[in-house]
């Protein structure tokens, strides 16, 4: 057991952190390669290049999404509730954005509603995820193995809202990424051991750290053995 | 290996959060699946009995050589003048078009 100041507590298992790396690996490759497709900003031999590099990546997205839901299911059931569940803390804290304006720009910190494991802003861009993220695969793979069997009509908006949808949650992904780095604890704790101190925890999710977590067997040994 | 103090409650998975998670799950997936495949075979279909009515064409037709039939001889000299005229190339042939171009 760590000392008092250094306890620290699992937030992100193992299976959560190798989907998050599938994510980066699968949906941000996707996303980049989706602007560029979109855009055409160099020759043909290069927009064709960005194409194959785009479905590659969706491959790999929709083998960890599969993967993960298969062999993870509780997580993805938690998941599903922390993104219906708002409460009035959520309104407040999208009133004030989380603090992140006054914390980035003004150098000052405001008092915030607490969170629980995710932030109303994570809720939302779980939310965006989860729907958009269904309908761009399907759509995705309609697109790549099925456009000649489909009506033309149908084609047409399924690879609007692909478009579109990609789009949006193309640059929602950036901004996640930027808030992302900018909670560097959380971000070391997703893409390291998956552990973050206590103290951080209780910062940034205090309803999580008094409702969701529990000693571990080695620290309750411990506590009774002292 | 990771020391930590703390570890998140384990999610307990009700049998109702279950099947709704499988229900959906399976339904749009058997539903895509259903579409995906009755679509591949309606082509499928349609392919051969295009293949099959056009080989029945072939069977009854008395001229088989298109420069011994006489409607096409009459359009081209009403119309399109002659074969691979430059009406005739813009009409009745098609370009080559790269598939393997994605993008």
């Amino acid at each position: 057991m760590n000392n008092q100041g250094e306890q620290r507590v699992l937030k992100h298992r193992l299976s959560s952190r190798l989907f998050h790396w599938g994510l980066v690996l699968g949906f941000l490759p996707a996303a980049i390669t989706g602007f560029i497709i979109w855009l055409k900003p160099g020759s043909e031999d290069f927009v064709n290049l960005a194409m194959r590099a785009h479905i590659a990546s969706a491959t790999l997205l929709t083998i960890a999404v599969i993967i993960y839901s298969i062999t993870t299911m509780d997580r993805v059931v938690a998941f599903i509730r922390q993104i219906s569940e708002w409460t009035q803390h959520d309104l407040k804290w999208m009133m004030v954005g989380g603090g992140y304006a006054h914390k980035i720009i003004l150098k000052k910190e405001i008092p915030v509603p607490p969170m629980d494991k995710l932030n109303s802003g994570q809720k939302s861009m779980g939310i965006f995820m989860f729907h958009g993220g269904i309908f761009l695969l399907f759509s995705g793979w309609i697109l790549y193995a099925f456009i000649m069997v489909v009506p033309k009509t149908f084609v047409y908006w399924i690879d609007f809202g692909h478009l579109w949808i990609g789009l949006f949650l193309g640059v929602c992904t950036f901004a996640h990424i930027g808030l992302g780095i900018y909670n560097w604890a959380d971000f070391k704790a997703m893409f390291g051991d998956g552990t973050m101190t206590l103290v951080e925890a209780t910062h940034h999710n205090p309803l999580w750290v008094e409702h969701k977590i529990e000693p571990t067997k080695k620290t309750t040994e411990t506590i009774i053995a002292n | 290996m990771a020391s930590y103090d703390y570890v998140e409650k384990a999610i307990k998975v009700s049998r109702r959060e279950f099947l709704q998670v499988v229900g959906v799950a399976g339904a749009v997936l058997w539903t895509g699946a259903y579409v995906a495949t009755d679509l591949v075979q309606d082509r499928t279909k349609y392919i051969k009995l295009r293949a099959k009515g056009i080989y029945q064409d072939d069977v009854k037709a008395k001229v088989r050589q298109s420069h011994n039939n006489v409607a096409l001889n009459k359009m081209y000299q009403t119309f399109a003048q002659k074969p691979l005229s430059p009406l005739s190339e813009e009409l009745f042939h098609t370009r080559y078009v790269d598939r393997t171009k994605l993008g």
